[in-house]
């Protein structure tokens, strides 16, 4: 007999909030910044929310340039750890949120900024300028969400073929794609080679889809 | 015996079997993870020179054997199918792992679903990855199949012309070498 399979819920966790959760880190007690950034730019930042001591500021997408000018040149958060998009997928709008994961190295305290994105205008300003980190993530975020990001240098798409028309990591998308959306070589021996990925070693111009970015010095 | 007097008779497919089968030259197509493994295969561990295809080739055109480890994107596919484009006839492929064969685990837009879906496949290795025990006997299989090659023209078959039945997939190879045509009428003149 097989044995019969049983299928467990998660047990729901309520919070407690008088209670100190194990979780909680020294490092990601952000409090004095945000309270600093509070004060420094009222109303750049709409809500705060605080779990398992993380701290996420929910910052304007107007202000967001602002609030992380002053992160790394007064408050010393100099580092972009991580960058990336999320489709929340929920009924109330906005639908996207960018979140950026930023240290400060000298004291090792982490906070946590959270942009919410409209699907009508998924626009959010770029922190190339700022942080040279952000270059590829927000390429990555734009490949995969379709969000675009005003003021980056070189906004192609970081892993799909730059001609693919989808966003392959929005909810609608299928997980197994859309047929016939990205080009395979011929079945047959002597069909033609569609994309020639050596184009440059026979001084041709290479396909976009395998162009490197310009390096610093180029 | 007199070693004067005595003589052995073959073809000259024996022969020439027996040397490819036994100087296979791998072309490594790592992509992913199965690639240690095939590292392990060509390291003295495993010693894939037992079976003469210790020599990898990273040039496609010294090479006759692509190992196609790993899992394959459709981005990537273009790259695979011109390197195996310019390897030299006669060539073998085997496609190492769960990933290159059926695509395995990564059941998603970005990674093709086997590469047989754009290049000809010989011999498929199971596992995630294969061990390199599994990979020598994958490429035992290969020098089996080349040992039972005809290199050479079909010189005992006579009489009547046989009717070559269509093949599945067009445009592949008859057991005479000829191209299967798109369509019946084509073949009259054949």
């Amino acid at each position: 007999m097989p044995e019969t399979l049983k299928f467990h819920f998660t047990p729901v966790d309520e919070a407690r909030a008088e209670e100190k959760n194990v979780h909680e880190k020294a490092s990601t007690n952000v409090a004095d910044t945000v309270e600093v950034l509070q004060g420094q730019f009222p109303g750049a930042i709409a809500k705060v929310s605080v779990y398992a001591g993380e701290y996420t500021a929910f910052v304007k997408r107007e202000s967001l340039l602002q609030v992380c000018t002053a992160l790394k040149e007064t408050l010393g958060f100099t580092y972009l750890v991580d960058l990336a998009g999320v489709d929340r997928f929920c009924e109330d709008a906005p639908r996207y949120e960018v979140y950026y994961a930023i240290v400060n190295l000298d004291t090792g305290k982490r906070l946590r900024l959270k942009v919410l994105v409209d699907e009508e205008d998924a626009v959010v300003p770029s922190l190339t300028g700022l942080f040279k980190a952000a270059d590829w993530n927000e390429r990555e975020c734009y490949d995969m969400l379709g969000i675009r990001f005003e003021g980056h240098p070189d906004l192609r798409r970081m892993y799909m073929p730059e001609d693919f028309a989808y966003h392959p990591q929005r909810k609608e998308f299928p997980l197994l794609g859309i047929p016939g959306s990205l080009p395979l070589p011929p079945r047959v021996p002597e069909g033609e080679l569609t994309m020639d990925p050596f184009a440059a070693a026979r001084s041709g111009s290479p396909a976009k889809s395998y162009q490197e970015p310009k390096g610093e010095d180029a | 015996m007199n070693s004067t007097t005595g003589y052995l008779t073959t073809t000259v497919d024996a022969v020439v079997n027996w040397a490819r089968s036994n100087s296979l030259m791998p072309m490594p197509m790592g992509l992913a993870c199965c690639a240690i493994e095939m590292m392990a295969f060509g390291g003295p561990k495993y010693d894939v020179g037992r079976f003469g295809s210790e020599a990898m080739r990273f040039s496609p055109r010294q090479a006759d054997l692509m190992i196609i480890a790993g899992w394959c994107s459709y981005k990537m596919s273009h790259a695979i199918r011109r390197v195996w484009d310019q390897m030299a006839d006669p060539k073998w492929c085997i496609a190492m792992g769960a990933c290159a064969s059926s695509g395995g685990m990564h059941r998603c837009y970005g990674v093709v679903q086997g590469v047989d879906n754009f290049m000809p496949v010989d011999v498929y290795i199971p596992g995630c990855p294969p061990r390199p025990e599994a990979v020598i006997h994958a490429l035992m299989d290969i020098q089996e199949k080349i040992r039972n090659e005809y290199s050479v023209t079909q010189d005992y078959t006579s009489g009547q012309k046989e009717i070559v039945e269509l093949s599945a997939r067009p445009g592949s190879l008859t057991v005479e070498g000829r191209k299967v045509a798109l369509d019946a009428s084509s073949l009259a003149d054949a």
